[in-house]
């Protein structure tokens, strides 16, 4: 039967050619879409890298206080925060703080290589972060105060992989501000949020010589669970006691995590509602085209009746037919989404072009046969007598 | 080829009504009929008589509104779609005035159609039975062309063709000369009485033409839904 089908669809490819291109594009837009959500979501599935749970980002602005005098001023407003009750660790960072989409970028190689890599995430920070953020470390260790007076880095997984993908790394030098020795290695790091991918990322200390304020003017606070507005209260009334002008801005990472979210959901969103209602669409015009394919056929199918076809038999057969009409159109999509992995067309993982085909060929299926579900009932209907004398 | 005394079909009693919510049309009226193993009947009668209902009924297409139709001395209203399906698949073959062909497919594809729905029978046994049909026919030189391509004559044997495949026991033929010029409805008439006279098939044939209704072996007339002769 399944051989007649084919025989038959091909037989009448001209008149299902419509169908086909309607399949064929559901499917490419299912296949891209799926794609970006199936890529999405296992990224919003794999952990950060770092704990954002009681942590809060403060933002220092030190107003018009001589430059010379900030460091100091700063130290001060450190100290005075670390001896809050609701406050566990302080450190101090650059401003590229997780979900701030802010970026420091840059080529990192091993000493006396030139190899052209992708750009690197720069993360400066010192000893508390690794507590701050409880950052899981895979080898070695974060760094503390026996790197004082050397050149150290930690580096995540993704770097590693990068730089040193059949070695350890631990104890070899990168060449960053000068060469760096690796203390440790760090889980995959995702600063860019829970949508995006992991991106190599280097950790570098911030040593006791490091007296500048300017690139590492941001705090961020691990707090005991339960703090609230009165801390930040008062942590904002201290920095303006100490620092004369100085003002601060305070947001917990949780909600600088929100509002990432929001920001890549909701374009996901918008896509998503257009891509359903072009489904919707599609699904509408196949019923329709069954519809009337099922009206025009009706000697046919009163034919295949009185042959011995059960009503049953013609039910399965109108189904089995849509099913074979998809899977002509899905060739066509199949062949056009191979070229997507092979020409990097959206830059993600192939793993995601594949699960976003078996999706959308799932979807395409289903909706295929939800649409063909009455139109074949229809048929099933039909009264072979009746039909047999209409022509 | 001898003709056997023991019915293959069973008409008893037989009326057929339609009803729609203001009228009440009785197409057939107190139908009893036997068709024994072997026999050709002719059926007659004007337009609108119900000789096309009684084939229907005959062809377990329709269901009477009283009365009992058997197949082999088995009455068959309590069967189910799928038994019945079965049933018309293995022992029915059907001609129809406008041949009925499926013009998308093959003649050797339109033949073949039947033993789709015959579970058990392989491919290779499918072609095999559906050629042989074309060869009783005398169209095994056409399995390739599409019924567009055939004169109604030929198009007409690939229906027989098509009914014969199934090796039936039973070929109702509603008017399968009536679309056909004097010469190919005499070359028709002859192949239907051919496989009844060398094959024992059981034919019951609708008809205008009362010189093909004389050719066969028991005439039935009807006339207002009723059996007059």
């Amino acid at each position: 039967m399944l051989k007649h089908l084919f025989t038959l669809i091909w037989n009448r490819k001209r008149a299902n050619a419509l169908l086909i291109v309607e399949i064929f594009l559901a499917f490419v837009v299912l296949f891209v879409v799926g794609s970006l959500l199936v890529y999405r979501w296992q990224n919003y599935r794999a952990p950060l890298g770092f704990a954002y749970e009681q942590v809060w980002v403060v933002d220092l602005d030190p107003g018009m206080q001589p430059k010379a005098e900030r460091y100091a001023t700063q130290q001060q407003v450190i100290q005075r925060i670390k001896s809050l009750p609701g406050v566990r660790a302080v450190t101090r960072t650059s401003s590229n703080t997780p979900f701030s989409n802010s970026h420091n970028s840059s080529d990192i190689n091993r000493p006396g290589e030139h190899i052209r890599r992708p750009a690197s995430n720069v993360y400066d920070l010192d000893d508390a972060a690794g507590d701050v953020l409880s950052i899981p470390v895979e080898e070695g260790r974060w760094f503390d105060r026996r790197d004082d007076g050397a050149l150290v880095a930690v580096i995540s997984h993704d770097m590693k992989e990068l730089l040193f993908p059949n070695e350890t790394a631990l104890g070899k030098l990168v060449e960053a501000n000068g060469n760096r020795r690796i203390v440790g290695v760090t889980a995959p790091y995702r600063a860019d949020g829970d949508f995006a991918d992991p991106k190599q990322a280097i950790f570098l200390r911030n040593g006791l010589q490091d007296t500048t304020f300017d690139h590492l003017q941001t705090l961020l606070l691990r707090v005991q669970p339960g703090a609230g507005g009165a801390l930040e209260k008062q942590i904002s009334a201290d920095i303006r006691a100490i620092g004369a002008g100085w003002s601060s801005n305070i947001t917990p990472l949780s909600e600088a995590r929100e509002k990432q979210m929001k920001t890549v959901l909701t374009p996901l969103v918008a896509l998503v509602i257009t891509c359903v209602f072009l489904i919707v669409n599609v699904a509408l015009g196949l019923f329709g085209v069954l519809w009337q394919t099922i009206n025009q056929r009706r000697s046919e199918i009163g034919l295949r009746r009185a042959i011995g076809a059960s009503a049953g038999g013609i039910s399965g057969q109108i189904l089995g037919e849509i099913l074979v009409v998809a899977t002509f159109g899905l060739a066509l999509g199949l062949l056009a989404a191979a070229q997507f992995p092979l020409l990097g067309v959206l830059g993600v993982r192939v793993g995601v072009y594949l699960t976003a085909m078996a999706l959308a060929a799932g979807l395409v299926y289903l909706l295929t046969v939800v649409c063909a579900l009455y139109p074949s009932r229809l048929a099933a209907g039909i009264q072979p007598a009746v039909a047999l004398r209409e022509e | 080829m001898q003709t056997s005394a023991a019915p293959v079909l069973q008409l008893t009693d037989i009326e057929k009504i339609y009803q729609t919510k203001t009228i009440e049309t009785v197409a057939l009226h107190r139908i009893n009929l036997t068709i024994g193993r072997g026999e050709f009947v002719s059926i007659m009668g004007p337009s609108g008589c119900g000789k096309s209902t009684l084939l229907s009924l005959m062809g377990l297409l329709d269901e009477p509104t009283h009365g009992t139709v058997a197949v082999d001395g088995r009455p068959v209203q309590s069967y189910s779609d799928k038994e019945l399906a079965g049933l018309r698949n293995l022992k029915i073959g059907f001609v129809f005035q406008s041949y009925h062909l499926i013009n998308d497919l093959a003649v050797l594809d339109n033949v073949e159609l039947p033993l789709l729905y015959r579970p058990g029978l392989s491919g290779k046994d499918r072609r095999q039975r559906a050629l042989a049909a074309l060869d009783k026919v005398g169209l095994s030189a056409r399995t390739n062309h599409f019924p567009s391509q055939l004169s109604g004559g030929q198009r007409q044997r690939v229906a027989i063709a098509r009914a014969l495949a199934g090796a039936p026991e039973i070929i109702l033929a509603d008017e399968p000369t009536g679309n056909l010029d004097s010469v190919m409805g005499e070359e028709i008439m002859d192949l239907l009485l051919g496989l009844n006279r060398e094959h024992g098939t059981t034919i019951v044939m609708v008809t205008h033409d009362e010189q093909q209704a004389l050719k066969t072996q028991r005439l039935i007339r009807l006339f207002d839904g009723s059996q007059v002769g």
